[in-house]
């Protein structure tokens, strides 16, 4: 029993980085429908921002100034690239952010090199790992749990509570009528956007201790960020939060007690995903999107 | 009979025929020409080789077209598919050797049928749900070939190697002095291109094609009108695998090595993007899609070699960029692929001279620099061709929305 709970609570560490992710691609799909394959290369982007800040900031300086980069980026991306193809075909916009998966990459590739970075854990979070009973995690992955954790209950203040997060609530639900109410829409995208790099900027510096800090860091995380945000519904934060960590625990356990002979945990991780969307077709916490005809 | 063959379509039917026959034998054929601007790029003996490649991408880019522009449904587990046929062809000629032909169709028809069991679970998924349930099936892939279960028949992460473990694909004793092994294999791969180019030209003119974008246009106005969208959504799923499985059995002979992971997400995603590039519910598209497909390294060499290159600035390291950046702005630019962007030219150079067009970003600040030039041109155009002048913005208008086949 003692070994499940220490399983699971490894799988908890690598899902909430998931989690965080998918938190970041679930703002951006909830108010402009883009499912953003640039995500990882974004947060990647601005935590190498920070890190090149850590030489001569301390590192809650550089940790804000990394977010307000990503932040801008994001916000400049939605409002120079993203804005044009919104009118046309849905695929478009999906096929923008492919190309600029790409792009980010290899530039970043370009400015910092191929070689990993030391990135530190914050303050809080550094440390020799915590034993609590039978079961041993280290400080750098209850910090990210514990962020992202945080980061839900902001966001959810955000959208529920205030009146910007009602005016973004209400751009995607229906643009027009937003408008006519006298809500700036494309601000309101450009906020989501910017707000999204923001969070997925936070989820690359938590990330980058555990997984360390290369152009290809988020490679494998992104598309099982994904996967956490379709399982717990693309409209939800929640549900982000929910599928990462799902996600992250089924992996790990499926890794763990595996009859066969060879690894099967990714095929399992899926079927459970498949099984989800069976019963539930948006995800466990995602809202039926009503159509009128 | 000969004034059959005198109609124009008829004669040039018989061209591109002979155009794609004769292509192996022409850098022999017409040598002199091998220093002239575009035909010598043609004739080099390597466009053969791209040749091929480009005719097995044509079928697969077409089974995706057909799943993902004709019925709408994002499929980013494509190459799953591929594989599957890939598999099954190259384990059927190398262990149990099966001859070409019936393996072949095998892998087709076996693809097919897994498609078609897929697409059930399908049905109740749509967009980005859709996309990332089928890009499960492709991240699960290479533990599922590497599995002990199968590796007696795909050796796991070695892969099969079709020129060691199989008889190599040479020219059949009778043609052997007169067909070189790179132009018999140039005709295994167009031969069928051609074929299924025809197939799905006439699978998307008939009931099946309409019932398939009724049902990606409206879901519940297709069910009004009596289609099946269950079954049509799945039939799409069978073909679009059965042209994915062809493809793939014809990949053993374009790439050496076949491994686990040979068919990953990147080339799923590729996939994708390169049917939008050439155009979604368009045969021409598909068949630009496997042009850029087939030459996309080429394309980025060329953009590469423009830009100068210094110590300081690693050009190569951008490559990346490079690419990306072609991508978003094609995209931005003809957001309708190269084949709409053809069928649209003539109302876009209307719309170009009313100054009817709302460019935005980067491609508004292009536009607003070659607008005087652009405009100078067509004007001239447009004066000295009178009968197209006058009314056709008002008469063009009405069919901006209703005459899109491509938004959905």
């Amino acid at each position: 029993m003692g070994e499940f709970i220490q399983q699971v609570a490894i799988g908890l560490a690598t899902g909430s980085i998931y989690a965080l992710l998918a938190l970041a691609i679930v703002l951006i799909y909830r108010s402009t429908e883009v499912v953003n394959f640039a995500q990882g290369e974004m947060a990647m982007l601005g935590t190498f921002i920070a890190w090149s800040f850590l030489n001569q900031f301390g590192y809650w300086q550089a940790f804000i100034l990394g977010i307000i980069a990503a932040a801008l980026l994001g916000g400049a991306l939605e409002r120079v690239l993203l804005r044009p193809v919104e009118e046309g075909p849905v695929l478009n916009p999906v096929i923008l952010t492919i190309g600029l998966f790409t792009v980010l990459n290899s530039v970043a590739l370009w400015l910092y090199g191929g070689d990993p970075k030391p990135f530190p854990a914050a303050p809080p979070f550094r440390g020799g790992p915590l034993e609590v009973g039978s079961v041993v995690i280290s400080r750098a992955n209850v910090g990210v749990f514990c962020t992202a954790v945080v980061l839900m209950v902001i966001l959810y203040v955000l959208f529920n509570y205030t009146k910007i997060g009602l005016a973004m609530r209400g751009t995607a639900l229906n643009r027009t009528a937003a408008r006519l109410v006298g809500i700036r829409a494309g601000q309101m995208l450009t906020l989501g956007w910017a707000l999204s790099a923001g969070v997925g900027a936070i989820a690359g510096m938590l990330a980058a201790p555990v997984v360390a800090l290369s152009t290809n860091m988020m490679f494998a995380v992104i598309l099982f960020a994904f996967a956490g945000a379709v399982l717990g519904g693309l409209t939800s934060p929640m549900g982000a939060i929910l599928g990462g960590l799902m996600l992250g625990v089924i992996q790990n356990l499926a890794a763990t007690y595996n009859p066969t002979s060879s690894p099967i945990d990714l095929p399992v991780a899926f079927l459970v995903i498949i099984a989800v969307l069976m019963i539930r077709p948006t995800g466990l916490l995602g809202k039926r999107a009503v159509r009128k005809v | 009979m000969t004034r059959t063959l005198l109609r124009p379509r008829t004669l040039g039917l018989v061209l591109l025929g002979l155009l794609i026959l004769g292509f192996p034998y022409f850098n022999t054929m017409f040598e002199f020409m091998s220093g002239w601007p575009v035909l010598g790029w043609l004739l080099d003996p390597f466009r053969v080789f791209q040749a091929m490649r480009f005719g097995v991408w044509l079928i697969v880019l077409m089974g995706l077209n057909l799943l993902t522009g004709y019925n709408g449904q994002i499929s980013l587990g494509y190459a799953a598919f591929v594989a599957v046929g890939a598999y099954v062809a190259a384990i059927l000629m190398t262990q149990y050797g099966v001859h070409v032909i019936p393996a072949v169709v095998a892998a087709g028809a076996f693809t097919g049928v897994v498609g078609f069991l897929v697409g059930a679970p399908a049905l109740r998924l749509s967009g980005p749900y859709l996309a990332i349930a089928t890009l499960a099936l492709v991240i699960a892939l290479p533990q599922v070939l590497k599995h002990d279960l199968v590796s007696d028949w795909t050796h796991a992460s070695q892969g099969i190697n079709f020129y060691e473990q199989g008889t190599p694909p040479v020219t059949p004793g009778v043609l052997e002095d007169r067909v070189a092994t790179n132009q018999w294999l140039y005709y295994c791969a167009i031969v069928p291109a051609v074929i299924m180019t025809v197939l799905a030209w006439n699978i998307t003119r008939s009931r099946m094609g309409r019932a398939f974008l009724a049902v990606r246009d409206t879901e519940l106005g297709a069910e009004h009108m009596g289609v099946n969208v269950a079954l049509y959504k799945m039939t799409a799923f069978g073909i679009s695998s059965f042209y994915a499985g062809i493809g793939g059995a014809l990949f053993v002979f374009t790439e050496a090595v076949l491994g686990p992971s040979t068919f990953d997400v990147m080339m799923s995603i590729t996939m994708l993007v390169m049917i939008v590039l050439g155009g979604l519910a368009s045969i021409l598209g598909s068949i630009f899609a496997a042009a850029i497909m087939a030459l996309r390294v080429d394309i980025v060499d060329k953009v590469v070699n423009l830009i100068p290159r210094g110590e300081e600035f690693r050009i190569d390291s951008l490559r990346g960029a490079i690419y990306g950046s072609l991508l978003v702005i094609s995209v931005i630019a003809g957001p309708w692929g190269l084949a709409g962007g053809l069928r649209r030219l003539p109302r876009i150079r209307d719309r170009l001279v009313a100054g009817k067009f709302r460019f935005l970003g980067v491609s508004g600040m292009v536009y607003t620099a070659v607008r005087p030039f652009l405009l100078r041109r067509l004007r001239g155009a447009k004066s000295a061709d009178p009968s197209r002048q006058g009314g056709t913005e008002a008469r063009d208008e009405p069919h901006q929305e209703g005459g899109d086949t491509h938004r959905r």
